[in-house]
């Protein structure tokens, strides 16, 4: 999940290194914590969260096959 | 296009540098190896760090290839990516045993697949203009005959009992199919109303 979280994020901003995607896990969910360059968060949101709700289909989709919930948090 | 140069005590260190900074991967990079590292006398003098220049692929057709690959790789699906164009449009069609999860209920997670890509392969090719598009198991072909069937069996409903209907909220690829599918179908006429994401086609008596 992380990995992924960081490919679609790093292919998304101008600072691609700052990117950085920690994983709190427990049993039944996973809480993603993205953090981006400050200049970079409209990137990773997009027009009325649009690119951000996108990033969380995504992630869910990969999050079934495992039978767990996934929470992508962007993080200032 | 952009490209990125870097250094690195192999070249090895150097191009996967190069790599991170992009957001690529390496089956989606040319590499150019400007210097080779040079250990120096005795790894004490003169050394000299490996510089190599990395761009992303040439071809929007191969990068994005390469990019839905990856991505089929972190979600653990075992797919196979086909890449067409024509004038309008690039395509890249997914195959494969456990792809389902990739379309999503009524398509959701296909489009919204779609929508990143399209953002993503755009800003490694600013130029290009076609519209990027993505399907699965071909779901978008099989979903536009089925929302065609639908749109006719309605109409014929709504012609003969002269009393308008709403279908359920469609996205505007959807509902554009829909007023195609009617443009001339006699005795209808269709218009739309509500607002996204709930916004419906309806079919009225003419």
């Amino acid at each position: 999940m992380k990995q992924l979280l960081e490919y679609i994020a790093r292919a998304l901003v101008d600072e691609p290194d700052r990117v950085d995607v920690q994983q709190i896990e427990s049993d039944r969910l996973i809480i993603l914590e993205l953090r981006v360059a400050e200049s970079d968060m409209g990137k990773v949101i997009g027009k009325q969260g649009r690119i951000a709700k996108a990033i969380r289909t995504v992630v869910n989709a990969a999050a079934v096959k495992e039978n767990k919930k996934v929470v992508v948090e962007i993080v200032q | 296009m952009n490209e990125c140069e870097a250094t690195g005590k192999t070249v090895d260190e150097a191009v996967e540098k190069a790599l991170t900074s992009l957001g690529i991967k390496r089956n989606n990079a040319v590499i150019d190896i400007k210097e080779e590292p040079n250990q120096g006398l005795l790894g004490l003098l003169g050394g000299k760090d490996a510089r190599v220049v990395v761009k992303p692929d040439k071809t929007p057709g191969n990068y994005i290839k390469a990019y839905v690959e990856d991505l089929l790789g972190f979600m653990n699906i075992d797919g196979k990516v086909i890449v067409s164009e024509d004038e309008e449009k690039l395509k890249a069609e997914i195959f494969g045993q456990d792809v389902g999860s990739l379309i999503g209920r009524r398509g959701k997670t296909l489009s919204d697949l779609q929508y990143l890509v399209s953002i993503i392969v755009r800003r490694q090719f600013r130029e290009l203009k076609k519209m990027i598009v993505l399907d699965v198991e071909n779901y978008r072909e099989r979903r536009e005959k089925t929302l065609i069937q639908l749109a006719k069996s309605v109409a014929r409903r709504v012609a003969e009992e002269g009393i308008e209907k709403a279908l359920e909220p469609m996205n505007p690829q959807e509902r554009r199919v829909i007023h195609l599918a009617l443009q001339d179908y006699p005795g209808v006429t269709t218009t739309s109303s509500g607002e996204e994401p709930n916004r419906k086609v309806v079919i009225v008596p003419r």
